[in-house]
Order: structure tokens, then sequence, then C-alpha cells
């Protein structure tokens, strides 16, 4: 089937996955502009000033665009994206809960932006290098799919897109694997064809969240600063070092020494306490998802899905056991551990995502 | 894309012209060599050398040995403006808030570096500098005094010959960046008593990499960087005289050339100004009851949202800049217009257009006839 010819606006970050995306894009005979996002900025070079022009991202993603004959632009988002995206993440920790910037950037920042400017640049499509698929439903409506490589899949970040975008979505990736894309990149001598994974958060250069919490909030923060280390049942077990310092799950500098071994349960931001309990307090088989958004036709009490409720975890089956617009209630089918607040849970049926919301309390 | 891109960004850079390029090549390939050496390439190599001193003294109306050579109008600028503080290290800096960064930031950092105090002299509406202000503080004797001939952003020519006569009965050594001004407005050391001028080749057709420093006889200067003792120990390393040579056949033909092509591009960007305001009713033009250069046009245009602005007109094939060339995209509005007293929210969607030697009439009249639909498409897509 000859494929439609679009005017696509490329989001590349400078890495491999958006570099062999716009090079594919190109391949099919779209016409496709490149763009990088400036979201953050630290200068490295002293009493020069922000050095953003030599942002490494964005060197890379201009010299991969040089080398497939596209224009390439930069969209400066850095207020938008701190007002949206950081101080979301700061407050939330503050909240005692563990946020997912990345999904709170792409909902509300960069698609956002993506679409917006992408209009007025006469673009019809966006494309970035997640692992994600778009398709059809009966109804012929565009629906988001899983990435066919499970191990890459990120449509788990993808759930709070705003609906009418849809229609203009592409994900030239969402069919290959890693691997497949590593080598495309070689083939196509593009120098960000070697570079490694980013694993870490782009506005946390140091890679330990906390160093963000402390500048923002200072150390003096309640959220940073010792509590009480008590158990479900309301024992006080010590102290904690600052409640926003611990995620749910995590065992790792916790006293423990009653024989079994201690993890975090949750945190009580009004009074200062971490809770931590046993590995069978850490598991629960009920869900309370809130802040929804909706790609498809949501699910209906009693039907059957698929929930993933943190970045590489597998979806797992569960029961909608209640509706409505201020949240969604689930029952696991198999108790899950370390159900995180503040995280994302994505519902799926079948390889459809049908959105998602934010884990409460 | 259109199959014919329209330039207009001049002030950015100009192309390299045909008579420049032809001069430049003899002293890239034969005539290569070092004008310190005594053998007879050397002599040809300082003979080209001293000719093009000559020449672009001339055309300026400089003595020969008051130009010394630079690796561009940057240098040149941070060699006036750095090179005066160390001599004063006690004493003030002063320059206008509309200074390219070249000036701007060097200001900043040589009050850093010698802990003297620096003002930065603010500019009214129209981008012209407070002179009064200036005056008032030559009674603090500064080290130097830095006000630009013509702004880069908007075009507005600055009182040079009132603020170089104040600076030399006050005492006061006068830079000027002349970067923009050259080969637009008369620029005359011999009828303008300025201390220090800089220029750059490629803004009037010249190589890139090239500019001068003009130093009044008298005006005492420290050098940056050492080495040598070429360009009187204030520029020292092997000497560019492909580039000296380009710079000075490319200064001749603009200055040659200049009032006839001010004309002739004053009256293409009053018409592109014109036909711009007719079709955009809220457009802003900046400096617009300034002096302004005639090959320099800048608007605000309201609603037009800043960061798409120029890549968009970019995809209509028209060459236009934001304010300052930084690659990032920021989308700051520019210093310029903000010291001018526009409002971030009215300042950040701005263009810059300027025009140049190759630029037609039928090239104005296809800007005329694009800018208007993208500028309504920008803004159809504005969020609320």
């Amino acid at each position: 089937m000859e494929q439609e010819k679009r005017t696509v606006l490329v989001a590349m970050s400078g890495g491999v996955d958006s570099s062999v995306a716009a090079a594919l894009l190109v391949e099919q005979g779209h016409r496709v502009i490149g763009v990088t996002m400036k979201t953050f900025c630290y200068s490295d070079v002293e009493g020069a000033g922000k050095t953003c022009c030599g942002l490494d991202g964005i060197m890379d993603a201009r010299r991969v665009a040089d080398r497939l004959g596209i224009p390439h632009y930069v969209f400066d988002v850095e207020r938008e994206f701190t007002r949206d995206v950081i101080d979301d993440f700061v407050s939330e920790y503050a909240s005692g809960r563990t946020p997912n910037p990345c999904v709170r950037c792409n909902g509300n920042t960069k698609f956002r932006d993506l679409l917006r400017r992408g209009e007025m640049l006469g673009c019809d499509a966006i494309a970035t290098g997640h692992y994600a698929r778009m398709g059809k439903d009966e109804q012929g409506r565009p629906v988001l799919l899983r990435g066919l490589d499970e191990k890459k899949d990120q449509s788990y970040f993808l759930w709070a897109l705003p609906t009418q975008l849809l229609p203009k979505l592409m994900f030239p990736l969402g069919e290959l694997t890693k691997p497949q894309v590593r080598e495309k990149a070689r083939q196509l001598g593009l120098v960000t064809a070697e570079k490694p994974e980013s694993m870490e958060i782009c506005f946390v250069p140091t890679g330990n969240y906390v160093d963000v919490l402390e500048k923002r909030l200072g150390s003096e923060h309640p959220a940073l600063t010792a509590g009480k280390l008590v158990t479900p049942e309301g024992e006080t077990l010590g102290e904690h070092a600052g409640y926003a310092r611990y995620t749910v799950g995590q065992r790792r500098g916790l006293g423990g020494g009653r024989g079994l071994p201690l993890y975090v349960l949750g945190s009580r931001p009004e009074t200062r306490e971490v809770v931590v309990g046993t590995l069978e307090q850490l598991h629960r088989t009920d869900l309370r998802v809130e802040e929804l958004n909706w790609l498809a036709a949501p699910p209906t009490p009693g039907e059957e899905v698929r929930v993933q409720i943190r970045h590489r975890a597998r979806a797992v089956e569960a029961r909608v056991t209640a509706t409505g617009s201020d949240g969604v209630s689930l029952e696991f089918g198999e108790a899950q551990r370390a159900v995180t607040p503040g995280q994302s849970a994505v519902i799926f049926r079948g390889d459809v995502v049908l959105g998602g919301g934010r884990i409460a309390a | 894309m259109p199959t014919d891109p329209i330039y207009l960004d001049y002030s950015a850079t100009a192309p390299l012209r045909r008579e420049a390029r032809e001069a430049m090549l003899p002293y890239m390939e034969g005539c290569f060599g070092n004008p310190s050496s005594l053998h007879r390439w050397g002599r040809e190599a300082r003979a080209a050398l001293d000719d093009a001193r000559d020449r672009l003294a001339a055309v300026i109306g400089a003595a020969p040995s008051e130009v010394v050579f630079t690796r561009g109008g940057t240098e040149a600028d941070n060699m006036a403006v750095l090179g005066r503080a160390h001599c004063m290290p006690q004493a003030p800096v002063v320059c206008s808030a509309i200074e390219h960064k070249a000036v701007l930031a060097t200001v900043k950092a040589a009050a850093r570096l010698t802990g003297a105090p620096f003002h930065v002299v603010p500019v009214d509406g129209d981008g012209v500098v407070r002179e009064e202000q200036v005056y008032a503080l030559l009674e603090e004797k500064p080290s130097v005094v830095s006000v630009m001939w013509a702004n880069n952003e908007v075009g507005a020519v600055q009182p040079i010959e009132r603020l170089a006569d104040r600076c030399k009965e006050a005492g006061v050594s006068f830079h000027t960046d002349a970067v923009q001004a050259f080969g637009k407005l008369p620029v005359r050391v011999d009828e303008v008593p300025v201390s220090l001028l800089s220029v750059s080749a490629h803004k009037v057709g010249g190589p890139r990499g090239v500019g001068a420093l003009f130093v009044r006889k008298g005006t005492r200067l420290h050098p940056l960087i050492y080495g040598g003792s070429q360009e009187r120990g204030l520029r020292p390393g092997t000497e560019d005289v492909a580039g000296a040579v380009g710079l000075a056949v490319a200064a001749e033909l603009a200055v040659r050339d200049r009032e006839a092509d001010m004309v002739r591009l004053g009256a293409l960007r009053d018409r592109l100004e014109a036909g711009l305001r007719a079709a955009i009713p809220d457009l802003v033009v900046n400096a617009a009851t300034a002096k302004r250069l005639a090959t320099v046009l800048s608007v605000c245009i309201p609603g037009a949202d800043a960061g798409a602005l120029i890549p968009a007109l970019d995809l209509e094939g028209i060459a236009a800049s934001g304010g300052s060339a930084c690659s990032s995209g920021s989308s700051e509005p520019s210093y310029v217009l903000v010291a001018m007293g526009l409002d971030g929210q009215v300042a950040a969607p701005s263009a810059r257009f300027s025009l140049g030697k190759e630029t037609t009439a039928e090239e104005i009249e296809r800007v005329l006839a694009t800018v208007p639909a993208v500028v309504e498409r920008l803004r159809s897509f504005a969020s609320a």
C-alpha cells in the first residue's frame, strides 16, 4: 500500500532512537523537520553564562539532521518545563509521592509544544523515537499500541498525551527492537549510533534526585529532615533522614534488625513518618488510579484489563471494580509488590493503551 | 522548500565579494610567505600586508600605523575594551545597554578582572543611548567608554560625533564598535575623534575571521595575547595576509558604492516596512523614529510565537534573524529590545530583516507575499 506522504516534525533528543526515527521517516519519503526541545540547561563554563548552544544533545541532533539533509531547529521550553515538570516533581516528593517526570513532560510539555509549533510550521504529523505504535480501532479511530519489542516498550510514558494529538502521531520505531535500531544507525553512519542509553532524568545531572530536592526545597524542608520510622501497627522503630529520601519498596538504609527484613511501605507527610513493614505487607491487591487521561474508550466496571504500575514492570491482569471521572479502582489478579503513590498506572486492553493516571495513596 | 530562497540576514554575514576573493587567492597560493621573513617570499607578503593596511587606513581616514589587523570584530572589541581596562585598572568601564555581546560581555569581564566598577548606560525607546548619562560618568574618568556606531539588531544609529567629542574634551578614551555601520554610514576617523574603532570584514563582503582595530596615535592599549611583535605587539601571531587583503578590497568597494547602495536598499527596506505594516496592522517597527541603518528592519509581531517565527520563515525560504544568532533557539526576549523598554511579551516575537548587495525588489515583493500568511498561521495556532 502506498504510504501517505506527510510533513513530519520529529523530536530529536540527540540519542540513537530519535536519530533513527528521523532517518526512517526520511527513507519513507516524508518531508521531515527535526527539532530538539531544550528543557533544561546547566552551564559548564564558568563565567561564560548559559552555554546551551553547546549542549551535547543539541549538537548530536544537529549533526544527524545535517547527515539526513533535513532542517533542524531548537525549541526552548525551559520555562514551561521548569513550571510543569520540575516544580511538579519537587512538590510530589514533598507530598510523599514518587512522580514520573517523563510522563508529566510528555503529557504537559513536550508533545503539546510539538503539536502547537508543528502546526505553526505547517506540519501534519508529529514523530518521536518512542518504542510504541499507532493503530486503528474497529471504527477506524487511531489508537496507541505498545511497542513490539517488549523489553523496550515505552507506551508507559505516553498515557498522558492530549487525545487530539493521536491522529497526528507517528512512532517509526514501534516495530523494531533496540539492536535493530542500533544496526540501522550504524548503517547510516549516524554519530549517535553507539551512544549509551540515557537512564537518568534529564534535569538530575548527578543521577540522585535528592540533590534536586535539596536545591529547590532547601535541606531544612520537612520532607528532607528527620522523622519517625513506624510500623503500620503504630510501633516506633527509630528515625529516618527525611521521608522524601525514601521510595516505596526500598530496603536499603533501614535499620531493620527484627529478624524479618523491613521495606518502606509509604510515608505520612503530615507527621513526617515513614511507614515500614514486612515483604508481605508490601504487597497489595487493590489499586486506585486518579488524575486520569483516556486515549480510548475507558474500561467499564467488571472488565478484565492489564495494568502496568511502573516502568520496566510487566502489565498484569486486573479487574476494574469502579470507574468515575475522578478515578478508577482495580483489583489485581495477584497481589503486587510496592504499589507506589504518584507513579503512573497505565491500563491496557490487549496491546491498546486505554489510558492511565497517577496511583493514589 | 520554494525554489529560490531569499537571504535577508546580511547583518549576520554577507557573501564574499568576487573581487575580494580574487585579490586574496595569490596570497594563499604562490605568495604564501610569512611577512616577518626577510627573504623574497617574506618581502612579497609584507608588501601585500602593508598595502592592505594603507588601503584600509585610507578608507577610514586613518594613518596606516593606526590600523591593527585582528581575527575579527569580536577580537577587535575585546582588544579595545580589555586593553584599555588593563591600562587603568582602577577606573570604571562604560558602555551602552545595546552593545553587541562582544562589548557588553567584555565590559563585564574587564570589571571582574580588574575589580573596577562598570556602568551600562540605558537607551531611549528608539534604541539611542542616553548621552547625558554618558557625559555624567566622564567625571569618574573611565578607562574607556564604548558605544557602538549603529546597533546590529534594530539599526539605530548612535550620536557618535558628539560622544567622541565630549570624551575627547574630557580626556577619556572612546571606543566604537563600527562593525554594522562600516560600509553603510560614512565612518571616518579623521572626521570623528574616536580613540578606538572596530570593523569586521565579513559584514562588508570580505572574508570571515578578519577584522581591524583602529588605534589612534597616542592611545595606550595593553595587549591581550603575547608572542611576537606583529601588529605592533597588539596582535602577535603570523599575519593573515590573504585575509587582510580581502578586508581592504571589500572595504574599498563597500565605501565606493556606499551612497548608491544605501539609497537603493533604503528604498527597498522602506517598501518592506510599509508593506508589512499594511498587511499586519499591529506590527511594531523597532527604532522606528530613530535614524536607522538603511539595510535593517526590525519588527515585533505580537502573538506570533517567538520560537516558531524564524523556523517558519526559514521553511518558506526566507532567511531572517530572531535577534542574536544563538543556535540554541533561546526564546528569551532580546536584551536590546528589553533595553528599549519593550516588555518581554511584546519583545519576544521579533524578526530582523537585513538587506544587502544582492537583495532585489522582486525578492522584497515575494517576502511581502509570504510573511503575512506565515504570521497568520502562527497566530492561529498560538495557545490562548
